[in-house]
């Protein structure tokens, strides 16, 4: 059941690969936090499945959103002087280790479950 | 169906994420391979093996370039020592009696009716020679080192050979050379010319501004003839050599 994401995440990489197009330079920074952004969200899909309260709207919308609005805070940042680039690293990489956190503490949860039931059955 | 309903949104997202991912990777590694981010001992470094580098290949410019102009010059030394050698060869056809021949000089015209035997024949072109022809042929036989004159019987008469070529009347004598001379050498007095008078044989002299002589037909094979080369340093040998014994007492055993 995980084979499709992970499909979906290969095929994904290979279009990157494949297409000609590169970054302007002065944008990869911005491009840097919005892909950070995304990790953010896709964890947090992934952990929505695990504890069952999954919404595609949500994950989709936040997907694009998180990503788009980092990255355009990160330019603003630029622009006003204001490093709001290490803001967004911080609070994205926080919110990424949590959802790690989050997953595997799920996970082994869930495992030990599994096992109980199959000791008592 | 209930998980695929997280599945294609979850699907969906990974692909932009894998998009997204490699596109970064990508631009990435341009940055990290980029001059201007490279750090300053690394770009150091990396002028100094460069600088390395473009020595060495000056250093093989000028080396490739020597290697050019001798090649060049055994080149033309070779084109003259073949150039050298075609010369040589000419010359040596010209005197093996490889090629035809043409200049002045005398032709001797013996017909059917006078009395010659092939030592006569042997006598005018050994006195031709000797008053300085530089080649001579006898019909159509050109006579080399290795021409014999010789004599073969036939039925009613002997006729005379040429390299075992049966010579026809008229025999007509062709040699090159200083054409004053071999007439003068052919008739003077108690001469070839004399003695053959003496047996009522007048062969016909004539001077020709231009002669051409034929090449000679006969293949010879020389397999025997090797070059004598006299043994070096004798000496050395002998003191070398093991079966003469140094103890005089051997020796006489």
């Amino acid at each position: 059941m995980w084979l499709l994401p992970l499909f979906g995440l290969i095929i994904g990489a290979i279009i990157g690969s494949t297409i000609q197009y590169q970054i302007p330079t002065i944008y990869i920074k911005y491009m840097s936090i919005a892909v950070l952004a995304s990790f953010d969200s896709v964890f947090g899909g992934i952990r929505a499945v695990i504890e069952e309260k999954f919404d595609g709207t949500v994950l989709l919308t936040g997907f694009f959103t998180n990503a788009m609005l980092a990255a355009l805070l990160a330019y603003l940042g630029d622009r006003l002087g204001v490093d709001l680039y290490y803001a967004a690293v911080f609070a994205f990489g926080v919110r990424l280790f949590q959802n790690l956190a989050n997953i595997r503490h799920n996970l082994l949860l869930k495992f030990r479950n599994y096992r109980q039931h199959k000791n008592m059955d | 169906m209930k998980k695929s309903r997280w599945q294609v949104p979850l699907t969906l997202v990974f692909i932009f994420m894998g998009i997204l991912i490699s596109l970064q990777f990508q631009a990435q590694s341009r940055i990290a391979s980029d001059l201007t981010m490279q750090r300053t001992e690394n770009l150091i470094a990396m002028v100094r093996g460069l600088s390395d580098k473009r020595q060495k290949l000056a250093v093989e410019i000028v080396d490739l370039n020597q290697q050019l102009r001798s090649q060049m010059e055994s080149y033309r030394d070779e084109t003259k020592l073949k150039t050298n050698l075609k010369a040589e060869l000419d010359k040596l056809n010209i005197l093996t009696g490889n090629t035809p021949l043409e200049g002045s000089g005398l032709t001797i015209t013996i017909s059917q009716n006078m009395p010659v035997l092939y030592i006569d024949l042997i006598h005018i072109t050994n006195e031709l020679w000797a008053a300085g022809a530089e080649a001579i042929s006898i019909n159509e036989y050109r006579i080399t080192n290795n021409t014999s004159i010789f004599f073969g019987e036939e039925e009613l008469s002997n006729v005379i050979t040429v390299n075992n070529h049966r010579l026809s009347f008229p025999i007509i004598i062709r040699a090159l050379g200083d054409s004053n001379n071999l007439e003068k050498g052919l008739t003077m007095p108690g001469g070839i010319m004399d003695r053959l008078a003496l047996f009522n044989a007048y062969p016909f002299l004539e001077q020709a501004e231009s002669l051409t002589i034929p090449a000679s037909q006969d293949v010879h094979y020389n397999y025997f003839l090797k070059e004598y080369k006299p043994p070096e340093n004798e000496p050395a040998i002998n003191t070398a050599d093991p079966h003469i014994p140094d103890n005089p007492a051997s020796l006489r055993i």
